[in-house]
Parts: structure tokens; sequence; C-alpha cells
């Protein structure tokens, strides 16, 4: 029998039938409806990941410092910043030799660290009343009892370190295979100027000149800071997208225009182009950016705890930096425990944690698509037996076992690809539903071909069994409808 | 006229099992029919004539002896090459008519041909000539439930025709019939004969078998000429 007419057959079995035929093809509606959403939600997922992670570098390794709670806290401790040694002048901290000047005689800002008067008159090195290794000649009073009287037996972190500028030196130094260092903090402060009439809290990011280049920040006008900026401390800023238009309105009333931060005026040398939300570091379009140097002399003073961040020329590498830059810093601070984390991981496990729940929803889906498959074999098996006499007539006057086969997996794969076709139709009107949900989806062609395909598939699978018993009725037993 | 062979049954023999008991159907059946002769098999219920009906309709199969159809060793052939045989060779004219009733006339009588691989409009066409002898012109886009007995029967008659076999096999073809109804289909079958077709009818009634221009007995699996 030709293929064209077998197509035929089926065409007007499924007319006859339509309401049976909507009824079996619910549960592939259901399955590729729920194929082509759940793959657009994985690839929402990922460029919600892939938006959120722009900023970051793969290569992006950030190194900073958290001083554990314990230290100098309840009870009798000699950890960092105890009563015991007080004043960096009584325990001088050296760094391989070197000692670390106080800072161009800057105060401190000892309400910035009240805790910390061990830290003042230091650029940012060790300070406190810590023990730092390299022949202090004090024994480390912190380290041996910490664990005693300090209530934890965990020495590490106890000391208040502050990262610095030297430190970032230091590792870019003795690293092999970084491509740009940077250092950076943050810090609230209040505000005003342009349209603020009383203040306001912004995050203020203290960052070198190349931190835009690293953090892929473009401007969309002005310049971003330089290192004359730095070197000079000079009191100009960069405006976050929202930033500048909250202060000032647009981004072109913002720039060249003064901002007020901790009373200071900061001339406004650039406005930075909307960057969207992010993940992991500084949320920019908030933000007003700094020179580091600056942000020290008049806002932080040295005892801000900043974040390095290296990156390393090879992506791959990164474990190999990683473990360098750990050695380089147990070096300096032989008790401190800092927290590096490298951006890659960060995207690596954000895309991870989309791929498993993709991979869930898929399963979810595949669960589906085997429940309406059943359904199809189900209705038809009932088929088969309904149709039995019919099967029997046309074995008779010469149908053959293939061209039964054939009409009867083909009234399968038809079902499930309307199903299917239905399926994807109802996707796409659901989508807007489940975006309003705040659940980013991405919906694609590519999709709605995979949903079709499964649908073909699930009705091939699941066809064949009936459509193989009824080509293989003796045509006796099936005209007697036995 | 030559005495051409359609059919030549040799001590043919059937048998079912019936639990652990083996029921003889059919003991030793010789049976010939000839090239445009319109035969009928006369037997009572449970005689076997439907088994026999089956063995010449190649739906089944026997147990021992030997049937050529039209040349064709049928008790030597495998199934898949019967379903050629059936479609080529016989046409069958069902009691219960056995229609498909989701299809309209049209689509019911040139199924034959479409099994063949022919398309529709060839189909079509060469089944038009029939149609119209038997009357169902303006018929042919109703569904079979539209019809009286007589015209889906009609309808039957066409649908085995139509392949332009060497044997009509017809089951019972008036038992669903009224009298008028069954007249005609055999006035039908009588012209058929005239026209040249071979005709094998099974009845359980006399007068119906009365119309065949032999008539054969088969009681309790054998068979008397």
């Amino acid at each position: 029998m030709l293929f064209s007419e077998i197509l035929h057959l089926v065409r007007l079995n499924l007319i006859q039938n339509k309401f049976k035929v909507f009824l079996t093809s619910i549960g592939i509606i259901v399955g590729a409806a729920t194929i082509v959403c759940v793959i657009a939600i994985g690839r929402g997922g990922k460029a919600d990941v892939a938006e959120q992670f722009r900023n970051l570098n793969a290569g992006a390794l950030d190194i900073s410092y958290e001083q554990s709670e314990s230290s100098g806290g309840a009870g009798f401790s000699f950890g960092g910043g105890s009563e015991g040694f007080p004043g960096g002048s009584e325990r001088p901290s050296f760094s391989g030799g070197d000692f670390t000047p106080p800072s161009g005689g800057n105060m401190p800002d000892f309400s910035a660290n009240m805790n910390s008067s061990s830290s003042s008159g230091k650029s940012g090195r060790s300070s406190g009343g810590s023990s730092r290794s390299g022949g202090s000649g004090f024994p480390d009073f912190g380290s041996m009892f910490g664990g005693m009287f300090g209530g934890s037996s965990d020495a590490k972190n106890t000391e208040n370190i502050t990262l610095s500028a030297d430190d970032m030196d230091d590792i870019t130094a003795s690293v092999p295979g970084l491509s740009e260092a940077t250092i950076t903090y943050t810090t609230k402060q209040n505000i005003y100027g342009g349209n603020i009439e009383d203040t306001e809290s912004y995050t203020i990011a203290g960052t070198l000149s190349n931190y835009a280049e690293i953090s892929k920040l473009s401007l969309l006008i002005g310049d971003y800071i330089s290192d004359a900026d730095n070197e000079n401390k000079n009191k100009v800023c960069v405006l976050g997208y929202n930033a500048a238009k909250q202060i000032f309105g647009s981004a072109e009333d913002a720039y060249d225009s003064l901002v007020y931060i901790d009373d200071r005026p900061y001339n406004v040398s650039g406005v930075l182009a909307e960057q969207g939300t992010v993940e992991s570091g500084i949320s920019a379009d908030e933000a007003i950016f700094i020179p580091y140097a600056t942000g020290i002399k008049y806002l932080t003073g040295s005892d801000i705890s900043p974040t390095i961040t290296v990156i390393a020329e090879d992506v791959d590498n990164i474990s190999a930096v990683t473990e360098n830059v750990k050695t380089v810093l147990a070096a300096n601070y032989p008790n401190a425990e800092f927290t590096i984390s490298d951006a890659g991981s960060k995207m690596e496990a954000a895309n991870k944690s989309n791929e498993t729940l993709t991979l869930m929803l898929v399963a979810m889906a595949s669960i589906v698509f085997i429940i309406g498959g059943i359904g199809i074999m189900n209705v038809l098996f009932v088929s088969v037996k309904e149709r039995t006499q019919e099967i029997g007539i046309l074995k008779a006057i010469g149908g053959s076992r293939k061209d039964i086969l054939l009409e009867f997996m083909m009234e399968a794969c038809c079902i499930s690809l309307i199903g299917g076709v239905i399926g994807v139709l109802v996707s796409f009107m659901v989508s807007p539903v489940l975006t309003s949900f705040n659940i980013r989806m991405e919906m694609s062609a590519a999709g709605a071909g995979i949903a079709l395909a499964f649908s073909l598939v699930t009705g091939t699978v699941f066809g064949f069994y009936p459509a193989w018993k009824a080509s293989k009725l003796v045509p006796v037993e099936a005209l007697s409808g036995e | 006229m030559g005495t051409e062979q359609i059919i030549s049954m040799k001590q043919v023999r059937k048998s079912y099992k019936m639990g652990s008991e083996k029921l003889n159907v059919l003991k030793g059946i010789d049976f010939e029919v000839n090239k445009g002769e319109f035969t009928a098999i006369l037997g009572p219920s449970g005689s076997g004539k439907s088994t026999l009906m089956n063995i010449i309709g190649c739906m089944d199969t026997l147990d021992s002896g030997t049937y050529d159809l039209n040349g064709t060793p049928i008790h030597n052939t495998k199934e898949r090459q019967l379903t050629k045989i059936r479609n080529k060779e016989i046409g069958f004219i069902f009691q219960n008519y056995h229609l498909i009733p989701t299809y309209t006339v049209m689509q019911n009588i040139i199924m034959p041909l479409l099994m063949r691989g022919k398309d529709r409009k060839t189909a079509e066409k060469e089944c038009l000539e029939t149609v119209e002898m038997l009357g169902l012109s303006k018929r042919l886009d109703h569904k079979p439930a539209e019809l009286s007995g007589g015209q889906r029967q009609r309808v039957a008659i066409a649908r085995a025709l139509c392949s332009k076999p060497s044997l009509l096999l017809a089951d019972e073809p008036t038992g669903a019939l009224d009298q008028n109804s069954g007249i005609e289909v055999l006035r039908l079958f009588t012209k058929l004969h005239e026209m040249g077709n071979t005709i094998v009818m099974i009845t359980h009634d006399m007068n119906v078998a009365g119309w065949a221009e032999r008539t054969v007995r088969i009681v309790d699996g054998e068979m008397y000429q």
C-alpha cells in the first residue's frame, strides 16, 4: 500500500475521532509544553547567570580577609586587638624584613575602628597586637592561649589584618602568571549634591584606574579614575548609571558636576553606562567610584578591609595561581586564613546549579511524556480491540502486516505530533504568565523542535506495541471479532 | 468452454483442539471448481462449511492434503504470500458485509486496489464501471450506516469485484437480508456468473443454493458432490 494512502487513511480515522484524539494527546500536550518551558527556563537561567557575572573575569581571584569574631572578644584572650600588647609601636610589624612606616603622616580614622587601637598609625600591613612571623621576638600569646582562654580552639584570623596595596604588590611580584591586579574597598557614606536635598547613603567604591577594565565597566560619558587621580588623591568620582540618574536626573547633567561625599566636594569625571544587576562584586549602577588613595585619605582611613583582585593569565591555571597566592600570604601572615574566591568557580557553580535545576525539570518533563505515552498506548490498545473486525477485513482483502503496522504506528505518531504542536502553542501562551512570576524564560525554536521530536519519539515508542499486536492478528479470528 | 480449474482440493483435513480433545472438522475433502462455475456449498450449522470457506479463502491453513488455487499450491504457501493471493485472486462477500464503518462507500470499494499499491485516483477510475453496474453511483459518499442491508451487500460485492479476482467467495450472502433484498443479491450473482465470474457460495439454505449452477453438500466434515 502506498505510504500516502496509509496517511490518508490515518487522516480519515483521526478526523472521525477528533475528541478521542484530543483526550489521548493531553499527556503529550502537557509533556511538550513542559519541555519547551523547561528549556526556556534553562536558557533564561543561563542568560541570567551570564548577565549577573558579566562583570567578572573568569580568571579573577578575589582575596579578602575577615577577622574572626572571637578576636578581642569576651573572655581573657591574648589574641589580636587585645589589651595585652597595644600599639604598633610596642610590637613593630615586619614583613620580609621591611617595616611599614605610618602612612604619610595622616591621622588614622580612629572612629572607623574603635576596637583596634593597636592598628593606629599603620598603613595597612599587620595591625593590632597579634603576632607576625618574621622574628618579632615576641611570643604569640594569642596563638598560645587563644584556645585555652579565648573560647575557641581556632587561632586563625584572630588578628586584625588589613590588606593593602603593598600586599597586592607582593603578590604580583611573587606569583607568576598574573596579568593584572587591583585593590578595592567599599564603604557607605552620606552624600548630597545635585537633586538631593538632604543627604543620602550611597556605596562608595575606592578603586584603582584599572578597575574599570578588569570589571568590564564601560563609560557613558567622561573618563574613569586615572593613575594621577589616585597618586594625587584627587577628589574626583565616577557615578554609576542609576546613581547619576538619582542624584542629577541624567548622566549628562551629572558629568562635571559636584557631589559632596562626607561633606567634601568631588568632581564627577565620568558616568558609567548601565551595567544591570550583578551577582558578585560591586553593583556598579548604584555605586560611586573614587580613587583608592583618596578614599583612604578622606573617608575610611587605612583600617578599611579591602579586596585584592588578581587576574590569572590562563584560566586553566587558576588553581596553581590560588596556591601561589596562598603561599605568599601565608609567608606574610602565618596565622591568617584569607578568603580567596575565584570568579570562574562562582560562575561554574552558578551554571552547575542552573544545569541541575534544568536537568530536574527535564526529568519531570520526561515523566510527563512517559505518562502521556502510556496514555497513547492504552488508547491504541483499546482502539485495536475496537477495530479488530476492521483489521480482519483489511487482512482478508489483502492488507499486509506492514500496512496494518504502519497505519497504527502513523496514527500514534500523528496523535503525538498533534499533541506536540498544541503543547508548543500552549507553552508560548503560558510563558508570559510564568514571566509575570519573575521566572526568566528564553523561548526558542530549538526548544519547540526538541519538544516535537520528543512527542514523535513517544508516539513511535508507545504506539509500536499496540500496532504490532494489531498487525499480528489472524484474519479469521479478527473477522469474527475475537 | 475449457475446463481450467480454479480450485482443486485433494484430501483436505482440518482439525481444532477443543480443550484436550481433537475435533476433526474437515475429513478429507475433495473439491474442484472450474473457471466460470457458480457453485454452492450447502451444509447445516457445524458441518464444517465455514472452515472450508476459510481454507478456500486462504485465511486458514490445512492440516493435510493439497489445495491449488488458480494453479498456486496454497498448502505450501506462507502467510505473507497468502495475503497477496487473497488480494489478487479472491473477492470476499461476507454475510455481515464487513464494510469499514468510518469509510465512505467509495473508500470501502477501492480498499483492495489500494492494498495492491494503487493510488486513490487510479483505483476510483477502475471501479467506476462496477459501481455503475451495481447502481451505487449516487451512494458513493455515504457511510455504510446510511445504507440499507441490500445496498451494503452491493457495496461488498462491488469491493469484491473491483479487484477483478479469479474467484468470488460468498459466505451466506443473503443471511442478513430480507427476502426481497436476498433475491436481488442472488439475481446479481446470476448476472455476475453470466459475465464469466467464478463464484463459490456457502449457504445453509437450500433455496439459496438453488440459484447456483452446481451444489455440493457438506455434512459432518465430509463432502458429497
